[in-house]
């Protein structure tokens, strides 16, 4: 270790499915530049083998490890323990809101997942695509041959969903992350398809500007920016439609 | 309550705890929403006193003089002003305007929305 | 696969510009009522017979009427709105829409009504 170690005591939620959840206290030593996912394989590794968590990538990647640190949504992969106690102090982990929970920090993303998929939403684009309307361009630094894609910024994490207000009621409304993958997705092919997807009231409308879920994405998606700019898109689709009626809708291919 | 999403949670639309900015302004918005209706309603009725005619409605014109009433009058001034000004907010971003200032928007709009609210708060209490 | 996310689209644009047109009007009427009622009427509209006096102009009757019909549709808009934050049953939305309706209506009716009365009395 190249710092002093720090002594800190890690609170945990603890809870199997349709249980009662406690709170299980950890002391641990640990590097302050070490990350809070570190932190808590170490307790499944030296302390309780029976702590379930989600990890994968630990490179902010695959979104896997979100939970709740101190309360706030965080990608533990890549939220340092400097950055959220100090030496001898307390770190608070619980499973992220708004999703059922399956076992101690995991919890079940499957109907997130699945509204996912129904945006078509496409982890690949080009990188023009990719990035957000307001941003500029950057250069390349080496050329391709065609148009450069890459991954797009959504990881799914799901931390966006944990943050939002309107989807601690309502389990029927899509989230943030879905009508920013309706937003991406309708930059690259606009479809009436999408349009109706985000003009309805588990869709736009129960968005009540909150915000928080530009505040936790640990990924530069600005949904919340999307949202806005999708219902800008929404209402100009409509007045067009009004103005000069659309023929009825061929069948999607 | 559970954690995933239950009608049950709406308490936590009114919880800030490990919320930012924006939340303040969507539980504002919520709560002088909720009141400015109750408001509307009593109001309604309490001014079906005009209809009964002059005695009853400066009977009760009256009893709205104390202070405790107009405390009551200056919270709706207040929650009137907390949401009209807030909305501008909300109905600017829903076109797309302006988002990315939404924290300072808000910020400013409530500034303006504190002056209002201490100006009537003066106006009123002075008449006496 | 269905077009929408969900069986029935229950709050579109349609609702949420009427929301917010309504809004930014009432901010209008509520600018001019205030000096109206604060710079023009000093002291406010605090005598029955004040009432009755500032009610004989008919524009001023217009617009009280029309002000409260925009805040009935407003508020009740709003209502729904965070009615539907808690995912209600279809049954129960369906009562909500019809003691809604009722109320509002009933509203602007009465309302109606008491400032074509107090304009009578002049
Ligand atoms: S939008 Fe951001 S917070 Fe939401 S799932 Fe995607 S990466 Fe995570």
């Amino acid at each position: 270790m190249t710092n002093q170690p720090w002594q800190v005591q890690i609170k945990i939620q603890r809870q199997r499915a349709g249980e009662k959840p406690y709170v299980q206290a950890f002391a641990l030593e640990v590097d302050p530049d070490e990350y809070v996912l570190d932190a808590v394989e170490r307790i499944w590794a030296f302390h309780d083998r029976t702590l379930t968590y989600r990890h994968a990538c630990h490179h902010s990647t695959c979104g896997a490890c979100g939970m709740r640190v101190n309360g706030r949504e965080k990608l533990t992969c890549i939220t340092t323990i400097r950055s959220v106690t100090q030496n001898g102090g307390t770190i608070r982990i619980d499973p992220l809101r708004n999703f059922p929970v399956v076992s101690d920090l995991v919890v079940d993303m499957g109907d997130f997942f699945l509204r996912m998929n129904k945006s078509d939403f496409n982890s690949v684009a080009p990188d023009n695509a990719a990035r957000l309307p307001y941003e500029h361009p950057k250069k390349l630094e080496t050329q391709t041959e065609g148009e450069p894609e890459r991954l797009v910024d959504c990881i799914e994490c799901g931390l966006c969903i944990s943050a939002c207000p309107a989807a601690n009621t309502d389990k029927e409304y899509v989230g943030p992350a879905v009508l920013a993958a309706i937003h991406l997705m309708y930059t690259q092919n606009p479809s009436q398809k999408l349009i109706n997807q985000a003009d309805d009231h588990s869709g736009l409308w129960r968005c009540h500007s909150a915000y928080e879920c530009t505040e936790v994405c640990p990924s530069g998606v600005d949904p919340a920016w999307r949202i806005m700019d999708m219902r800008k898109t929404v209402f100009k689709d409509r007045v067009k439609s009004i103005i000069k009626p659309r023929l009825p809708e061929k069948k999607d291919a | 309550m559970p954690n995933q999403p239950d009608s049950n949670n709406w308490p936590r639309w009114f919880d800030p705890r490990s919320r930012s900015l924006g939340t303040f302004g969507y539980i504002l918005n919520r709560v002088t929403a909720l009141g400015l209706t109750l408001y509307l309603m009593m109001h309604l009725v309490a001014l079906g006193q005009l209809a009964r005619g002059a005695d009853a409605y400066d009977g009760f014109i009256a009893l709205v003089k104390n202070p405790l009433f107009k405390l009551g009058e200056l919270l709706v001034i207040a929650a009137g002003v907390i949401h009209g000004l807030n909305g501008i907010r909300i109905a600017l971003n829903s076109f797309g305007i302006g988002v990315r200032r939404q924290k300072s928007t808000f910020i400013t709009l409530m500034l303006i929305a504190v002056f209002i609210i201490v100006f009537f708060a003066f106006k009123m209490f002075s008449e006496g | 696969m269905r077009e929408s996310l969900s069986p029935k689209r229950l709050e579109g644009s349609g609702r949420w510009l009427l929301k917010i047109l309504t809004g930014l009007l009432i901010v209008i009427f509520l600018g001019i009522h205030f000096v109206v009622n604060h710079l023009v009427a000093p002291g406010g509209l605090l005598t029955y017979a004040d009432v009755v006096a500032y009610f004989q102009n008919p524009i001023i009757v217009v617009m009280e009427i029309s002000f409260l019909i925009l805040v009935v549709i407003h508020s009740f808009l709003g209502l729904r709105s965070i009615l539907l934050d808690l995912n209600p049953s279809p049954t129960v939305l369906r009562m909500a829409n019809f003691v809604l309706v009722v109320i509002g209506t009933a509203a602007a009716i009465y309302g109606t009504w008491l400032a074509l009365t107090i304009a009578s009395r002049g």
